[in-house]
């Protein structure tokens, strides 16, 4: 397939994954609904360590204050990662139970490889509006309500570390989101639950809310293999949260984990499409 | 035409709706052995990373023991979302609920056939994440007065599941705002109801961000119960808390009951009763 002819399909399933998942409601309800579920959970986390402060947990009270920033920024990206993963691992389901469209998709000309993009771009654009805005709600929340001076200055963040790193966590993250749809392809029992066992992994190794260091010894090499850990390491080097020294090495293991994401991925895809061929399931009926 | 049941007979025939939908629900929920591990593994994900969290700031082993009930409880509010509040929205989506509809019982004895189950189904769930949880975490319990736990544990589940009616009758005619609206119930009642704090109703915490909290049976239940089992508190001291439980669902049953009916008749009205893919 052509990369225009591919890049064309892709930008049409983008088109019909935001209609789907956007025209429901009117746009202010719409960005509320994508802000309200990761600034919730931001506040879970930040309640937690003002909870410790008050406690007097621990005695140096900008420890507090430094480790809220680290905590803050981590949670917002994740917000890529809760977005991909349970847009992605639900989407072969929807779109072959609920709207019986898989099979169509699949006999016409684009394949399924572009229009699984696009429907994950969906889930990028949705992502990166909830880290902005969760961003800049903690910051109003933390800094401007409660006068918690919080080190985070959104406006000093280094955009050319910021960027790269991002863009290959997004490549990463997608290339999971890929291998979550292949295996709903060939399983109809596991839709509901694949989304949130892969983020809830990267939740506990990926140094979302605390540092990989902390994990007991045998699980920390997991963490060394998540592509999700190396991005944010790199993030939180972009915000001046931890020294800049390690940020090449972070990156390359990021490209590094991203490119065998990728090859893992594409490949998984490939035989799962292949099998669902063979075995007749691209039009499945699981729902009764 | 038909003789008029008596009501002895129209009470028997809607306990059995209610219990051939409890038992669908039952069977349903448990033939599938990947789902059953997987909804007691899966929180222990989120759990874990809390009472890491709970140790890098210092705070003493007993916040690991809240979290672990904490989340233990959320299993409920997600059945109860998911399984209770979207549950007429799926029925639609698969053409069933019109079944449901010339069905000749209450749409209650439904719905309470759909509680009991969803909360038999779900404490299988909750006992799984706590033992889980304890063996995996190793943290510390007082258990003085089991029974006490397990009556404010009752109240709580018939008052958390009472609300999950009252959201099944709002959610009845919802498209794919139903989707969306269990979605955005999750992570803020999570927050809340203070299931991943070691205490909602701590000075910390904004009495604004307590009383909201109040308005969720779990958030009540769920300090009496961490009061009992943790603390090892005796149950004069979480009165208060059984009696906002009795009165939540005192306030809320015949809230879901005429939601249910009022919600009907519109659908009737506008004939979106068999509407899909909206």
């Amino acid at each position: 397939m052509a990369v225009a002819d591919f890049v064309k399909s892709a930008g049409e399933s983008f088109r019909v994954g935001w209609k789907i998942e956007s025209n429901w409601t009117d746009p202010v309800l719409f960005a509320t609904y994508q802000v309200i579920r990761p600034l919730a959970s931001l506040l879970i986390v930040a309640f937690i360590v003002i909870i410790g402060a008050a406690a007097g947990a621990s005695q140096n009270p900008t420890f507090y204050t430094q480790y809220l920033a680290w905590l803050i920024v981590g949670n917002a990206f994740y917000a890529f990662v809760l977005q991909i993963m349970l847009g992605m691992a639900i989407l072969v389901h929807v779109d072959r139970t609920r709207y019986e469209v898989l099979k169509n998709i699949y006999i016409s000309p684009g394949t399924l490889h572009p229009y699984v993009i696009g429907r994950g771009l969906v889930s990028v654009v949705n992502g990166a509006v909830s880290v902005i805005l969760t961003l800049l709600f903690s910051v109003a929340i933390f800094n401007g309500l409660l006068h918690m001076n919080i080190p985070l200055n959104l406006l000093n963040v280094n955009l050319l570390i910021l960027f790269p790193a991002v863009i290959l966590g997004i490549i990463s993250l997608l290339a999971i989101g890929y291998m979550l749809c292949a295996v709903n392809i060939v399983s109809n029992r596991m839709e509901f639950i694949l989304g949130d066992s892969v983020s809830g992994i990267f939740f506990l190794l990926g140094g979302v809310i605390f540092p990989i260091a902390l994990l007991p010894s045998y699980v920390q090499p997991i963490s060394n293999v998540l592509p999700i850990t190396y991005l944010l390491n790199a993030v939180r080097e972009s915000f001046g949260l931890l020294p800049t020294a390690s940020y090449m090495s972070d990156l390359a293991y990021l490209a590094l984990t991203t490119l065998v994401t990728l090859i893992i991925g594409i490949t998984v895809f490939r035989l799962a499409e292949q099998r669902a061929k063979k075995l007749g399931l691209f039009d499945r009926k699981s729902e009764y | 035409m038909l003789p008029k049941a008596t009501p002895r007979e129209e009470l028997l025939t809607n306990l059995r709706a209610a219990y051939a939908r409890m038992w669908v629900r039952l069977r349903g929920s448990n033939r599938e052995i990947t789902g059953l591990v997987a909804e007691i593994g899966l929180p222990i994900l989120t759990i874990g990373a809390y009472v890491i969290l709970y140790r890098a700031i210092g705070l003493p082993p007993t916040a690991g023991a809240a979290v672990i009930i904490g989340g233990a409880m959320i299993a409920f509010w997600t059945n109860v979302l998911w399984n209770m509040s979207s549950q007429w929205f799926w029925e639609r989506e698969s053409g069933n609920l019109e079944m449901y509809l010339v069905a000749p019982v209450s749409r209650m004895s439904v719905l309470l056939g759909m509680a009991m189950g969803g909360s038999v189904n779900t404490s299988i769930r909750a006992l799984g994440i706590v033992l889980l949880g304890i063996f995996v975490f190793q943290v510390p319990f007082q258990l003085a007065d089991p029974l006490s736990v397990g009556l404010v544990f009752v109240l709580t589940l018939v008052a958390l599941y009472t609300m999950g009616m009252l959201f099944a009758s709002i959610f009845m005619l919802y498209g794919r705002e139903a989707w969306n609206t269990a979605n955005l119930l999750q992570e803020p009642v999570y927050f809340l109801s203070g299931a991943y704090f070691p205490r909602i109703y701590a000075p910390v915490v904004p009495f604004a961000l307590q009383a909201a909290g109040s308005l969720i049976p779990m958030t009540i239940g769920l300090d009496a119960i961490r009061r009992l089992a943790i603390n090892g508190e005796s149950i004069a001291t979480v009165w208060p808390h059984i009696l906002a439980l009795i009165s939540c669902t005192l306030i809320l049953f015949p809230l879901a009951r005429r939601a249910l009916n009022y919600m009907e008749s519109l659908g009737k009205k506008e004939g979106r009763l068999t509407l899909r893919w909206q």
